[in-house]
């Protein structure tokens, strides 16, 4: 299937749904990264209602604009991951590390366990935080945040 | 229809009070997401009538009557949730988003407006959790948990301190050797000062040198013979405490509940039990005697010197308070810095136990070099780490036995002025001097002991993390009955993830001595219901009964005594033959552990061996065969002679004469007892009393092979599809 024939809108108002040129119509589609950490924006799998792949595009920038515009929209519902701008203040206490972030999705704070598991480096500057709850904070460049927000990294991880 | 959304009509607001605000609020749930996914509070209110979300504001942003409702669930996001509402005329709406702190919530929540949309009576189980301490109002690492902040180091210090009671009378003679030493090492620089001002200084009193001398020696003797007990009483207490603390330890990781082994790694959980126990005795076998011995030593220093000259004395320790602060400030980012040594070399120790175990899988698939890499990285993290630490850590001495070294200069600048004037006799002076001596390993050790403290108590903390941690409900019932084995679920519902469930609703009686075959696709839930029977797990909701109790209300231990599992991959200890046998029955004869192999069909095979029963099996059995583990575990669970009996896929991976010796082995395993049995090859059933088949956690189909082929319905089509694929791979090979 080519992105430009992929055309993916809202109707009814909250169902996303994708018609394929002029054949084909599904009328629940799920947006679905594959590879979210290591391929972002990139790889972008299209679900069916069952929960079956329609479609993989490899460079969703290809959709319609129109197209790319309500899958943006679905996947920042679909993806709670906050990406952490700022680290206002982390703080280790016993077995637990504390932190107060400014994300793109506001402020937060939250606590974080055991981080040899919990703390996943993709890459030397890529890094998810996994808190006890199973919410994801991501630094996608942790080169790129102040000094201050890196001092705390380089001091607990 | 009348949904009313982002537009609030007139009188909708907090204070104007509607008609709805007398409306019961059945159901009041804080959401943590605002619209448009950004953080903020929505909140979900749930009457008899009415479903609707509300701002912080109180304006509501979506209202449906719950009789327009025909579904409501939870959907699960990334990373959290989102409460999805449908119509009865199809009308589809997402109504609030969640993360995954109350998921769980609302999921119950989900299932409490679909039981009032049918007019059933509202029966959830809605527990407000606390996430933040009430002392300190930090969050909590676990909801309704303990606040590590406000569990104090004193606490800590006293847990610690409660291992020392069995070894009372060793800890009391080890204080009172300590106090000699200290004594005795005043001795020396006592007997130097009177040598000097009463032999040398004055040129006479030659005898008294000899006798000074004698006194000297005696110390000498007695110092070392109370060195040697005190080491010896120290080597006996730690080594004792550690070990002890290693035995809880163990002790209460055993009866974790399951859910924690599925959410730590193994290697984490061995690094607890060796590093932070080793961290611990380091500082009891180190730290605490240096402690007790120094502060004993200091405060009798400073009163001798004290009695020899104040002034001298008060600018001698002057610097003192600076290398108590000095010490003080530091401590924190030092301690810091070795928590996270201890984080990498958890890291280390998964990579090591993980490559290690899996060993065939690296070498068969030739990824030494990659496997190499990766353990390269990880020891070169714990190496940074560890030389970043230990770089802070002896800046920070370096810089603090600079103010150390002044009490020195101070000694010679004061002192020496006050000899040359005649205010102090030399001999006190050296005395001075030789105290001073020994006040410098009180000063260097101070920031050391602060740092094993520090150490020790992020250790002891781990492991008594790991204690308090919520345990398998061993002792909540002491019933303890002799299992019939009927089995009844009753409209159980499960999730590992509580906001996702498994299991939803199941309902079924398996009748005593009943062959029961729970058959599906993957991921269906044979495998969760076998984990729930087990009591591994307990359900969210609904009952389990067994011989119509409450399994919970059955002594934990007594009650899973009468249930044996075959595994697919059958576990062995690294141990004997026999002994694996006799696994659930310690002090099995041989008689009865042949017994048991001749119905397994395993006696001949291990009669075959050079060593029959006393055949070592090797690290989880690897040196049998598959079909031998296979058969081996059978035996254990005919010895173990459990009513219940649960056989997963028991005879997947062994060749047909293998096949059929197991198949007549659990033939004879499973008479009068009731069994479960999950086979992957639907033929396999064709004995089973009856079929359950489960589909996306629920009841489809039941009754027996022919009935089921009959119907020609679910469990009919999983046969078609079966056979086709054993034909394909027939054409294939």
């Amino acid at each position: 299937m080519k992105p430009s024939e992929l055309k993916l809108f809202y109707e009814p108002k909250e169902r996303l749904r994708l018609t394929v040129g002029e054949e084909r119509s599904y009328i629940s589609v799920k947006p679905v990264w594959a590879a979210p950490l290591s391929h972002p924006n990139a790889y972008l799998a299209l679900m069916n209602g069952k929960g079956e792949e329609i479609t993989v595009v490899q460079n969703p920038q290809e959709l319609p604009s129109d197209s790319w515009t309500a899958v943006e929209r679905e996947l920042r519902q679909r993806y709670l991951t906050a990406t952490v701008r700022t680290i206002l203040h982390a703080r280790q206490e016993y077995g637990a590390t504390y932190w107060t972030v400014a994300t793109d999705r506001g402020q937060r704070d939250f606590v974080t366990q055991s981080l040899q598991e919990n703390a996943q480096w993709f890459s030397e500057t890529h890094l998810l935080l996994l808190d006890v709850d199973g919410n994801r904070f991501e630094i996608p460049d942790v080169a790129a945040l102040d000094a201050r927000s890196q001092a705390y990294i380089t001091a607990i991880l | 229809m009348s949904v009313t959304e982002s537009t609030p009509p007139e009188g909708e607001r907090v204070g104007a009070l509607p008609a709805y605000l007398q409306e019961e609020v059945l159901i009041q749930l804080e959401g943590d997401y605002s619209e448009g996914s950004a953080f903020g509070h929505r909140t979900l209110e749930v009457t008899a009538e009415t479903v609707r979300v509300r701002e912080t504001n109180g304006v509501v942003a979506f209202q449906i009557p719950v009789s327009e409702i025909k579904e409501a669930r939870n959907e699960p996001l990334v990373g959290g949730g989102r409460l999805e509402i449908t119509g009865k005329n199809g009308d589809f709406f997402p109504i609030l988003t969640y993360s995954s702190t109350v998921s769980a919530q609302f999921s119950e929540a989900a299932r409490g407006i679909e039981q009032l949309a049918k007019g059933e009576p509202l029966s959830i189980n809605l527990k407000q959790e606390r996430t933040r301490c009430i002392k300190c109002n930090r969050l909590l690492p676990e909801k309704d948990g303990i606040c590590p902040a406000c569990v104090n180091r004193t606490k800590t210090m006293g847990r610690i301190a409660q291992y020392l009671r069995p070894y009372r009378k060793q800890a009391i003679t080890l204080t009172v050797l300590s106090l000699v030493m200290t004594g005795l090492s005043l001795a020396p620089p006592a007997i130097q000062g009177a040598l000097i001002d009463g032999v040398l200084t004055p040129h006479r009193n030659l005898g008294l040198l000899w006798t000074l001398m004698g006194l000297w020696l005696v110390t000498l003797a007695i110092n070392s013979a109370v060195q040697i007990m005190n080491g010896r009483l120290i080597a006996f207490l730690a080594g004792s405490i550690a070990a002890d603390l290693r035995s809880s330890l163990y002790r209460a990781i055993e009866f974790l509940q399951l859910s924690y082994f599925d959410k730590k790694q193994v290697g984490a959980i061995t690094s607890r039990v060796t590093q932070d126990t080793d961290r611990v005795w380091g500082f009891l076998v180190d730290g605490l005697p240096y402690l007790v011995t120094n502060v004993l030593l200091l405060i009798g220093l400073a009163a001798f010197m004290l009695t020899i000259n104040v002034k001298l004395t008060l600018c001698i320790l002057a610097p003192l308070p600076v290398v108590f602060l000095l010490s003080g400030l530091f401590w924190k980012p030092v301690s810091q810095m070795y928590h996270r040594v201890g984080q990498k070399w958890a890291r280390f120790h998964i990579h090591l136990n993980e490559s290690l175990a899996g060993i065939r899988v690296v070498k068969a698939f030739a990824q030494e070099n990659h496997e190499n890499t990766k353990f390269l990285q990880r020891n070169q993290e714990l190496r940074d780490a560890g030389v970043q630490a230990d770089n802070r850590w002896f800046t920070v001495f370096g810089a603090m036995s600079f103010f150390t070294s002044l009490g020195a200069l101070i000694n010679w600048t004061v002192g020496g002025y006050m000899v040359y004037r005649g205010q102090l006799s030399l001999g006190n002076f050296w005395k001075m001097h030789q105290f001073l001596g020994l006040i410098y390993g009180p000063m260097q050790w101070f920031a050391q002991v602060n740092n094993w403290f520090g150490r020790a108590m992020a250790g002891a903390d781990r492991i008594f993390e790991v204690m308090d941690t919520e345990k398998e409900a061993y002792t909540r019932s002491t019933t303890c009955l002799e299992i019939v084995g009927e089995v009844t679920f009753e409209n159980v519902r499960f999730g590992y993830d509580k906001s996702n469930p498994v299991l939803k609703s199941m309902n079924f009686t398996a009748k005593p001595g009943e062959m029961i075959g729970l058959v599906g696709k993957s991921g269906a839930g044979k495998s969760t219901t076998i984990n729930l029977l087990c009591r591994f797990y307990e359900p969210d909701a609904g009952r389990i009964l067994i011989d119509g109790i409450d399994y919970r209300d059955m002594e934990l231990q007594a009650m899973r005594r009468q249930i044996g599992i075959v595994l697919q991959e059958p576990f062995l200890f690294n141990g004997t033959i026999a002994e694996n046998i006799a696994y659930g029955k310690p002090g099995a004869s041989l008689d009865e552990i042949m017994e048991a192999a001749r119905a397994a069909n395993a006696h001949n095979f291990v009669l075959s061996k050079p060593d029959g029963y006393n055949t070592m099996v090797g690290e989880r059995g690897a040196k049998l065969s598959g079909g031998e583990r296979q058969r081996i575990s059978i035996a254990r669970a005919i010895l173990h002679n459990p009513r219940i009996l649960i056989l997963d896929e028991a005879t997947s991976s062994v060749d047909v004469e293998t096949e059929k010796q197991i198949q007549e082995a659990i033939g004879r395993l499973i008479q009068g007892r009731t069994t479960f049995a999950i086979a992957h090859r639907l033929s396999t059933l064709r004995n089973a009393s009856r079929l359950i088949v489960i589909e996306k956690g629920q009841i489809v189909e039941v009754g027996t092979h022919a009935e089921l082929m009959e119907k020609q319905g679910v469990f009919h089509s999983l046969v078609e599809t079966q056979s086709q694929v054993t034909q394909i791979l027939g054409v294939g090979e």
